[in-house]
Formats: structure tokens, sequence, C-alpha cells
């Protein structure tokens, strides 16, 4: 396997160890060590996006390069899926741009778009596969309705792709005979069936078993050095995405909370970084979501029931 | 502001919310018919089309024909003691065909169609939206407006008219066996009352026109009640609902209307 920048020091070490720890000397954050930042396949600029009265991002930045796997980390809730469904096209920013090769994503009609998305592959987090398809059939699904191609080469084509995620056994089942593990393989499949410039993984190690996880961490890593895609991974599953990430982004709080390689985030001093990097339960990101004073909250609970409970009896 | 005062601007507030809510659903299901309506469909369009004609239409046969067999029957029963009262019984065939042809025929098919086809629809739909299959097709780049909706819209336009003339022949043949072979009217008066009062295109016509717009209709809140539901369990759920009960409810206001505009002017 191709040895890619960020990648001399892992996360961790054999011993389990940080990584960051022995490359505390690595640049610092959104240097571009090895990346080229200036030929990136994805721009996002001063993305804005609001859901109700609540802002998800204020002012997101970044650039994807090309040919790279790129992570985008934070802690639950903050919208990396969203961004994910912002840079693909099914949400549209309040404000801000977002190009792909190019094209302004926002700026396109639907035709154009689902053009566009042809160059695309997505991996769900539940797969997504059709359920009314066999696993063979969900694979051929691109190759069926964007080509031309003769069943006797879609079948090749399929063949080999369900081979290179270790399923092509499995191609008769359905997608309610396959464990999660299976159908994300399956679902990835499907996902390079048209070999994407850009493939998108939404949360692809959440829930897995650990044999599951370190098969999807190869195969991700692989896939890409073999077909030299685009990869953009989000992710909290620090350990296993910064193992195969060229580069990160760690996203809080509505925008880019930080970025660089993982050496340079391990090596990262500020303290939000620190806690998430290093899964530090306390630190500056609070535990509890916002809420008023516990022990006023009790006591006002109390309070209106004692009210309401002495209603009663008087009526 | 005193409690009254708050209470008059909060529901003034909910019902201007409300409004906004309903105008706003009725844009998107106009954006949907739009786009899922129009335009020429491909070969493969037409496999999922017939595909759909299947699910929707020949698997709604046996209830609406059983339904229609019945509906007929009942029709011949009640129509005949009253018509022999006034020794008219030998127009038995006019009443059962006319009340067919014209009103029960359309409506208690659409209403039977939008129980048994609509719901399944818009659970169909809304279940592959709550796994993710439509979102992942869009990223495939195949729009399912164009290969989910707009296949089920149209199986549902096109076969709610054909199960409403086999309503429509099974009731007039569920007449004959009670009004004929039961209680023994002559079987040519029967038919040829039928054939000397039914005109074709004023009430047969008619009757398909009505359920082509009640197909439609139905088929539309389906699909609509389907891809827009929040993707929950309880959110299918409640567009499920939403698609029997708004669809029963228009197609008995659409029925007034178009009864209405075509037999208006007979009285």
């Amino acid at each position: 396997m191709t040895e890619l920048p960020g990648q001399t020091a892992t996360p961790t070490d054999a011993n389990g160890q940080d990584a960051g720890d022995q490359d505390a000397s690595s640049s610092s954050l959104g240097t571009e060590s090895g990346i080229d930042l200036d030929d990136a396949l994805i721009r996002v600029e001063g993305l804005r996006f609001t859901r109700g009265e609540r802002e998800i991002f204020s002012g997101i930045e970044l650039k994807v390069p090309r040919g790279k796997i790129t992570a985008i980390m934070g802690p639950s809730g903050t919208g990396k899926t969203t961004l994910l469904k912002l840079i693909g096209g099914q949400l549209t920013p309040s404000a801000g741009r977002v190009e792909i090769a190019g094209q302004h994503v926002h700026g396109l009609s639907r035709r154009e778009l689902f053009r566009m998305r042809r160059r695309m592959g997505m991996l769900f987090q539940s797969g997504a596969l059709f359920s009314d398809l066999s696993v063979f059939e969900n694979v051929a699904f691109p190759l069926r309705v964007h080509t031309d191609l003769p069943d006797a080469m879609i079948r090749d084509i399929v063949l080999i792709k369900l081979e290179s995620v270790g399923l092509r056994g499995a191609r008769e089942l359905m997608p309610a005979e396959l464990s999660g593990g299976m159908t994300r393989r399956v679902a990835l499949a499907r996902a390079i069936a048209l070999d994407p410039d850009l493939i998108m993984y939404d949360e692809p190690f959440a829930g897995q078993d650990p044999i599951s996880m370190g098969v999807l961490v190869n195969l991700i890593r692989r896939l890409n050095d073999a077909l030299d895609m685009t990869a953009l991974v989000v992710s909290h599953d620090i350990k296993e995405t910064l193992t195969i990430a060229d580069y990160v982004y760690v996203i809080a709080d509505g925008k880019v909370m930080a970025q660089g390689t993982p050496a340079e985030l391990n090596a990262d001093a500020d303290p939000r970084v620190a806690q998430f990097i290093h899964g530090k339960p306390d630190g500056p990101v609070p535990f509890h979501y916002p809420a008023p004073d516990f022990e006023g909250d009790i006591l006002d609970g109390r309070e209106s029931s004692a009210e309401s409970s002495g209603r009663r009896q008087s009526s | 502001m005193s409690a009254l005062n708050r209470g008059l601007l909060g529901s003034i507030t909910s019902l201007g919310r409300s409004s906004i809510e309903v105008i706003a659903a009725v844009g998107r299901a106009g954006i949907l018919l739009v786009q899922a309506g129009i335009g020429i469909p491909s070969r493969e369009g037409i496999g999922l089309w017939v595909r759909q004609m299947h699910f929707v239409g020949v698997l709604s046969l046996a209830i609406v024909l059983v339904s229609g067999l019945f509906i007929g029957m009942v029709l011949a029963l009640q129509g005949y003691t009253i018509l022999v009262g006034f020794g008219a019984e030998e127009a038995l065939g006019q009443m059962v065909s006319l009340s067919l042809l014209r009103e029960l025929a359309p409506v208690v098919a659409a209403l039977l169609f939008a129980g048994r086809a609509g719901s399944a629809l818009t659970a169909e739909i809304g279940l592959m939206k709550a796994t993710e299959q439509l979102t992942s097709m869009e990223m495939i780049g195949v729009d399912p407006l164009k290969r989910i909706v707009a296949p089920r819209l149209w199986a549902g336009f096109v076969s709610l008219p054909l199960l409403t003339i086999g309503f429509s022949v099974v009731g007039i043949w569920g007449g004959k066996l009670v009004g004929v072979d039961w209680l023994g009217i002559y079987e040519g008066a029967y038919w040829s009352s039928m054939q000397s009062n039914v005109d074709f295109i004023g009430d047969v016509m008619n009757g398909v026109v009505k359920s082509l717009v009640f197909g439609l209709v139905v088929s539309w809140i389906a699909v609509f009640q389907g891809y827009d539901l929040i993707p929950t369990s309880e959110g299918i759920s409640r567009a499920t609902t939403r698609t029997v009960v708004y669809s029963s409810l228009a197609v008995l206001g659409l029925d007034f209307v178009l009864t209405a505009v075509m037999f208006g002017d007979i009285g």
C-alpha cells in the first residue's frame, strides 16, 4: 500500500500509545504538510445552514483535496451528516457556496444535479440498500440505469465489485438476510459500481463489531488507493478515522474548530481539540445539553407539583 | 397583556401557522405532481408502470369486484321493494345500472381503492424514505420522483377507471342475479330497460370521467403523503391514516361537484 502523507504517524502505535506524543514536533494546524489544498475537488465557502431557529453551521470553510481521504469529525449532533447532505445537494444552505469540481452544487438544475451525482458515490450509515432487490441487483442498479452495457458485462462488473468487498458469494441474498457489516459492504460495492470520482462515507464505522470495523477500515483505504478516488469520511470514531485519513477537519459549534493531518491534530494543544481527539469526558466541550440550574429545576418542580396538588385538594 | 388577549393572540398565531403549513403542503404537492407526472416515459419506465399496475390494480381487483357484486345485489333488492309498489319492477335494470354507472361504482371503487391501494402506496414510499432508500437513489443520480413516484401515480390513474368498469359490470350482473333469478323479473325487461335508458356518453363515459378524476386525486394524495412524511414509525402511521381520510373526503366532495356539472341540469 502506498504510504500517504499524514500516515507516517498513525494515531496509535503497536502498543496503543498516542502517536501524537511521539510526533509533537509536527507542524501547526492548518498547514498543508504533503496535502495540496489548492487542488481541491470540493470547496465549501462561508456555508451557513439553519434548521428551525437553530443555526447548525455559521460559516464553514473547507477544501477536500483531490485523490485523498478527508475526514470530517466532531461530536455527535454537530451536523456532520447535514454537511454531507449539503455537499451532495440534498439540502440547500441559507448562505455560502459548495463547489464540486468547479460546479456550484446549489446553482445546478435538478437534472444537472442528478447528472453530477453519477460521478459521486455515497455510503449511508444504514446502508440504504433497496429492500426489494437482491445483493446482485443492488450493485447492478447504478449500472443498469446509467449505462447501456450488456447484461454479461454488468454481471462481470458486479462480481468484481462484490469480490472487492468479499461478498461475491452473497450475491443471491436479499438485504434482509445480511448482517449490519455485510449491508454496509454491499452498499460500498454499490457506491463504487460506476467508479466515481468522489465517494462520501456517512459514519461508516458506527455500530460495527471489531471485525467488521477492521474490514471496513481496510476496504476504504484499499479502494481509495486502487481507484484513486477522493473520499470524504464523516465519523466520530476517532481511532479508525485517523488511521485512514490523509486530512482531517474537526467541526464544532457550527464552524471548523481545527484542521490538519492526523499527526498535526494529535499534537494540537487546543484543549477542545485535545478533548475530542483523545476522547476525554471532561473538558471545554460540555457533557450536558444547555439547561437551567439543576437544583432550581428540581425545587421548582416540587413547588409547582405541591401547588397543583393543593389546588386539587381545595377543589 | 391580559390572559384573554394572550389566548386570542395565541389562537390567531396558531391559525396563521396552520394556514401557512397547509398552503406550503399544497405547493409541495403541486410541485411533486408536475415533476413526477410530466415527462416522456422511457422503456424502463413503462416496465415499472406495468409492475405497479399489478400491485395497485390487479391486487385490488378482488375487493372491488366482490364489493361490486354485493352492492349490485343490494340495489336490486332495495329497488325491487320500492318499484313493485308502483308496478314498475321492470325498470329495475335501469335503476341498478344508472345508480352504479353514475354514482356508486366510481365513488365506492375510489373509496375502496384509497383504503386498499392508497394506504399501501403511502406506507411503501414512506418506509423507503425512512430507510434512506429514496435518498440513496438520489445520490446514485436517479430521481425518485421519476422512478418511484411516477409509475405509482400513473398506475393509480389508469387502474381505478378499469376497476370502476369492473365494479359496474359485476354490480349489474349481481342485480340481475337478485332481480331476475331470485325475484323473478322478466329477463328481457331487465336488459331492455337498461338498453333504452342508459346513454353511453351521458352515463357510462361520465362515470369513467369521474373515476379518472378520483384515480388521479387518490393516487396523488397517496404518493404525496408517502413522499412528504416525517420518516419515523409514527410519521408513517399518521401519513397512512391521512391518505385514507383525505382521499375519502376528496372523493366525496369532488363527486358532488362533478355530479352538479355533469347532471345538474337534469331536474
